[in-house]
């Protein structure tokens, strides 16, 4: 490889005073080790060389970058797989797989991982005879393929399945969930976990004791040969395994089946056989859209992180200033969740409300929140009496005169967040920024009678709080980029993807929302049954219907959200008559027993019940007359709205880049990233067939009308994604 | 004719949470790690184990669930071994291989795994037990104190401090020398565990031996279990410990059928129940019981080349020694509980391996296996070994 010859190298080989070799490695140009084609071809030469000369005791794998073994492959390597053909995609895996398999051909060799260990990087380590983790809390050894639609394919599954048996194998590399150092040894993928720094010693360590007698040797006859599992195992695993994906996936993943698929075979034959099959199986995933979209998706997460807020987003400028002081006006449901969030991220956070019943029932609250225990699932009694000194609370607005940035996040009633805003803005420092968490109020008109404006801008949390991880970042007319800038960083600090905005009614999410939901409704007036079209949603992937939506977020709130986008787009999005005539009935959702279905009891796990009128007697008000309701139809008449309304979007620059629209539908809506998002989802139809799927839907108006820009990617074949 | 074939132990670690050689390592991988071992060192067909037999007394988290078949499949026993936890407390996995004679000398079994496993410092004593009230009606709340017990004996039998002390010294003595001169390689089997700075190491020693042990110092400990007033100390307490042992039985015939060559034959044994507050004095009345079996007809416990008596307190097995008779020089040649450790469930195994390899080396031909039991019980166990 002449050309890589010339770069950097990724490695250095050092021999050890004891008469072991260290193979250490530290990728330049990078913030985590990953495996490039120069780490290979680096790493063979490396071999070449050791194979020449008397070889050492051992050879030990370690990382020169603390917290960072490997953290996988190289993405960008990664996204020129889909266009590769099946034969060349296997030959270039069978090269890395003949480079693996050196590691356990001649001295014995041993990985010492320290840091993030994924993907590629755990294979490397796999292929080592040996592994010792360490015990750091940034020790993650995992599987992650799963999740960009692959699987493991330098022999991970081979070696997994004989290292750790067959069925731990599966769940671990289906899931794709990492574990750490402590863990890893308890399943037997690692063989020793020790403080990091021990590690390297322990290495030597754990080669000695090994290379005394046969162990090396039997260990490596054992992951050459077939793993003896017996068939009513391999029987009971095939379907029980099959059943529980289908539960979680719905059929519509292809990797996590064929990664069961792939283990199962071959661990029941011998390791060539099997490494040949994971070749054929990763090509087959590779060609697949769903890997092509979910390595979008995970691209877009990745631009979310790196995007600073404005401008193109990736320009360098200056840090963003940097939030200390957070508090937080309004004690509600999502006031409680934002502090909780702050609590969460090591905040110490304000939290204001003039009522202090208010505050006193919502404290208990954030601090259960802030001190869930995720993997205990309960809450940490500890860490909710060290929390609670953390979280100061005050009836008075004066508490805020230390804050740097106050997310204000009373009630959605225009006049109260004017008033409460500006008394913020007399309570705060000049130069602290003011947030305000709105789903409906125009940020615009908030900032009204705001003295300084350019501090101000909407900070749209979901709820709930602590699951949505989507934050809509509004600039109003006078905001500066710094305070943008300043509240994109403060929205990551506290694990959140913030995508900015610009005033809008209904901002992005719920303004592509809207149409979805005012058209199932629609299809329900003309006597579409709600569960059917519910279940042709949850068919397309999204992990609730529009009609089970409107249930849930409420239909007063949705009656409110509705009057304020019909009256910046009554065109189109009409209110509905249906949802204030539930209103009137009573009938407000899970919250009240019933909206457009009936429930047994209140509560959001509250049960449908079957035999309930629903909404009948309340819809049959408003009737509209049927139509041709195939599923498809359903499904074109749910989504293309959804895709009309985000064109527009685009180009009213709302947004600064599609791709937020995708990150945006995916994590506030649950849009099926399968799909790669909406726009990508677009793009996997076409724009000549969207429009032609809109034709026959033309006589219910301007909400099935083409936009110019579908029009124009029609006529030039153009896609709607980069 | 029940014969045992091959046997081995873990080292006995300290339950210790920061010391501990086994913290890190959980109680089921020990028994795994034996019951692997005696497999490949006797040389059995593994089809031909009828059934594992291992005794634990707390059978919850991690030695749960009957653990003896999770040991069996994560061993890699075959699927058709099955697998049963026996609990007799401090005698357990003395029980589980008289309870493997017992069904091979009905013919109900051929070849049995037995052992033993107990992570003290994982799954301590004090862990939840809920005794009902009612039970203390024949005896008092003060024999759930083993210590109490060992206390009682030494008030009542006249048993000074100082002779319990000097017992525990020679005991370490004993265990000290024979780890120095290698005694004991033939019966541990190494376990990788960790050191203090939590660096891996391969286990080949016994952790609680002290080979620097000395009457001074072990004079200047307090009482362990009655203030002030008392007269056991941790020096004269068996160490809490970690640890496992296993060993193969089967019946004569098919140690031939297979090609393999006993260790000892089981000659008899006993268990039986002595008042709760005399736990101490069960080794006494069992190894009595034992024998007076007809097995055991004709030979006398002055016959009896080397004696293993679980050493649960100095004091206790002072007075076994006392009553039964015996000769000093021939119990626990190689050191006791006291020094070697205590992994309840565990003990009964190991006693026997350390019985069989020396009376291997010292070509004896009778050996006892004997041990007090919580709650008031003993048992007995003799053995011949085989040419």
């Amino acid at each position: 490889m002449p050309a890589a010859a010339r770069e950097r190298a990724t490695l250095v080989v050092e021999p050890t005073d004891d008469g072991f070799t260290v193979i250490r490695f530290l990728v330049p140009d990078r913030r985590q080790n990953v495996l490039t084609a120069q780490v290979l071809a680096d790493l063979a030469a490396a071999l070449d060389r050791l194979a020449t000369g008397s070889p050492p005791r051992g050879l030990i794998l370690e990382s020169g970058r603390t917290g960072s073994f490997f953290a996988g492959a190289d993405l960008d390597r990664l996204e020129t797989l889909h266009t590769l053909e099946a034969a060349e995609l296997e030959s270039l895996l069978t090269a890395g797989k003949r480079l693996f398999a050196r590691l356990s051909q001649g001295v014995p060799t041993i990985a010492v991982i320290d840091g993030a260990c994924l993907g590629g990087g755990l294979e490397l380590a796999l292929a080592c005879d040996l592994r010792v983790a360490t015990l750091a809390d940034h020790t993650q050894l995992g599987l992650p393929e799963v999740k960009l639609g692959l699987l493991p394919g330098w022999g991970g599954t081979v070696r997994l399945a004989r290292l750790i048996g067959p069925g731990p194998a599966v769940e671990f590399a289906a899931a794709g969930e990492p574990v750490d150092g402590l863990t890893a040894w308890r399943m037997g993928l690692v063989d020793a976990c020790v403080p990091a720094a021990v590690a390297s010693e322990n290495a030597r360590r754990l080669l000695a004791i090994h290379t005394a007698g046969d162990r090396i040797d039997r260990r490596r006859r054992r992951m050459a040969e077939p793993f003896d599992l017996d068939a009513a195992e391999r029987d009971f695993l095939a379907a029980t395994a099959t059943a529980v994906m289908l539960g979680r996936t719905g059929g519509r993943y292809p990797a996590p089946p064929a990664i069961l698929e792939t283990i199962l075979a071959g661990s029941a034959e011998s390791a060539a056989a099997a490494e040949r099959r994971e070749s054929a199986a990763f090509a087959r995933l590779a060609a697949t859209p769903v890997a092509r979209n979910l390595l979008r998706v995970f691209r877009l997460g990745e631009r979310n992180r790196r995007d600073h807020g404005v401008g193109r987003g990736d320009e360098a400028t200056a840090p963003p200033r940097s939030l200390v002081a957070p508090a937080v006006v309004g004690a509600g449901i999502m006031g409680g969740g934002i502090a909780a969030s702050h609590l969460r991220a090591g905040f110490r956070v304000g939290l204001v409300d003039v009522d202090p019943a208010a505050l006193a029932r919502s404290v208990p609250a954030i601090l259960d929140e802030a001190a869930w225990n995720r993997s205990a699932k309960r809450t940490d009694p500890t860490a909710a009496v060290a929390l609670a000194g953390r979280l100061q609370t005050s009836t008075s607005l004066s508490a805020l005169a230390g804050a740097d940035v106050v997310i204000e996040s009373v009630l959605e009633r225009t006049d109260l967040k004017q008033q409460v805003l500006v008394e913020i803005e007399r309570a705060i420092a000049p130069d602290a920024i003011i947030a305000t968490n709105t789903s409906t109020n125009p940020i615009t008109k908030l900032a009204e009678p705001l003295a300084d404006p350019t501090r101000f801008c909407g900070m749209h949390f979901f709820n709930p709080v602590r699951r949505m991880t989507l934050v809509e970042v509004i600039r109003g007319p006078a905001t500066t980029d710094a305070t943008v800038a300043a509240v994109v960083a403060h929205a990551k600090r506290l694990g959140k993807c913030p995508v900015v905005v610009r005033d809008s009614p209904g901002f992005l999410v719920n303004r592509v929302l809207m149409p979805y939901l005012h058209e199932a409704v629609e299809m329900v007036r003309e006597g579409v049954p709600p569960e059917r079209i519910d279940r042709v949603s949850r068919g397309f992937g999204m992990p609730m219907g529009p009609i089970e939506l409107y249930d849930m977020i409420g239909l007063d709130t949705a009656l409110y959200a509705g009057l304020v986008m019909d009256a910046a787009f009554g065109d189109r999005i009409e209110a509905s008559p249906v949802i204030p005539a539930l209103v009137k009935a009573k009938r407000l959702g899970r919250k009240s027993g019933g909206g457009f279905y009936d429930y047994a009891g209140t509560g959001p796990k509250a049960r449908v019940i079957d035999t309930g009128p629903g909404a009948a007697t309340v819809l049959a008000r408003y009737p509209l007359p049927p139509r041709e309701t195939q599923d498809r139809t359903i499904a074109d008449r749910l989504f293309l709205p959804m895709l009309l309304e985000a064109l527009r979007v685009l180009d009213e620059g709302i947004v600064r880049d599609g791709r937020d629209i995708d990150l945006a539908v995916i994590h506030a809506l649950g849009f099926p990233a399968f799909r790669g998002g909406l726009l990508a989802w677009a793009d996997s139809i076409g724009a000549a067939e969207i429009v032609r799927r809109l034709e026959p839907l033309a006589d219910l108006g301007v909400r099935m009308q083409p936009v110019p820009r579908l029009l124009e990617l029609a006529q030039s074949g153009g896609r709607f994604t980069d | 004719m029940p014969v045992v074939v091959a046997c081995c132990r873990t080292a006995i670690g300290r339950a210790h949470a920061e010391k501990g050689v086994f913290r890190h390592v959980r109680g089921d991988e020990l028994a795994a790690a034996v019951v692997r071992a005696v497999v490949e060192r006797s040389g059995v067909e593994p089809e031909s184990i009828d059934d594992l037999l291992l005794g634990a007394t707390q059978q919850r988290g991690e030695l749960g669930g009957n653990v003896a078949r999770c040991v069996g499949l994560m061993a890699g026993l075959p699927l058709s071994t099955a697998g049963v936890t026996v609990n007799r407390l401090c005698g357990s996995s003395l029980q589980a291989v008289a309870q493997a004679a017992h069904a091979i000398a009905a013919g109900a079994a051929d070849v049995q795994l037995v052992g033993g496993v107990e992570h003290m410092h994982h799954l301590p004593m004090d862990g939840v037990v809920d005794i009902h009230p009612q039970v203390l009606s024949r005896t008092s709340r003060g024999m759930l104190s083993m210590g109490l017990t060992a206390e009682q004996l030494a008030a009542t039998q006249g048993i000074s401090r100082g002779e319990q002390e000097a017992y525990a010294l020679e005991s370490h003595a004993r265990a000290a020398a024979a780890t120095d001169a290698g005694l004991f390689a033939d019966e541990i089997i190494p376990v990788l565990g960790h050191d203090e700075s939590g660096g891996v190491v391969e286990v080949w020693r016994d952790q609680s031996i002290r080979g620097d042990a000395s009457l001074a110092a072990m004079a200047a400990l307090e009482p362990a279990f009655l203030p002030t007033l008392g007269t056991v100390t941790a020096a004269t307490s068996a160490p809490l410990s970690d640890g496992a042992s296993a060993l193969l039985v089967m019946s004569h015939a098919e140690a031939r059928r297979q090609g393999l060559e006993p260790l000892a034959r089981v000659v008899a044994t006993a268990v039986v129940g002595v008042p709760p507050a005399a736990m101490g004095t069960g080794p006494i009345i069992a190894t009595r019981k034992l024998m007076a079996r007809p097995a055991a007809a004709g030979i006398t416990l002055a016959e009896i080349d080397l004696v293993e008596l679980n050493e649960a307190f100095a004091a206790q097995a002072i007075h076994c020694i006392r009553e039964l008779d015996l000769d000093p020089n021939r119990v626990n040649v190689r050191g006791g509980s006291l020094a070697i450790g205590h992994p309840l469930g565990a003990s009964g195994a190991r006693i026997v391996t350390t019985l069989l390899h020396t009376l291997a080396a010292t070509r004896g031909r009778f050996g006892l296996a004997t041990m007090c039991i919580g709650l008031g019980q003993g048992i007995a166990v003799l053995f011949e070994r085989m040419e």
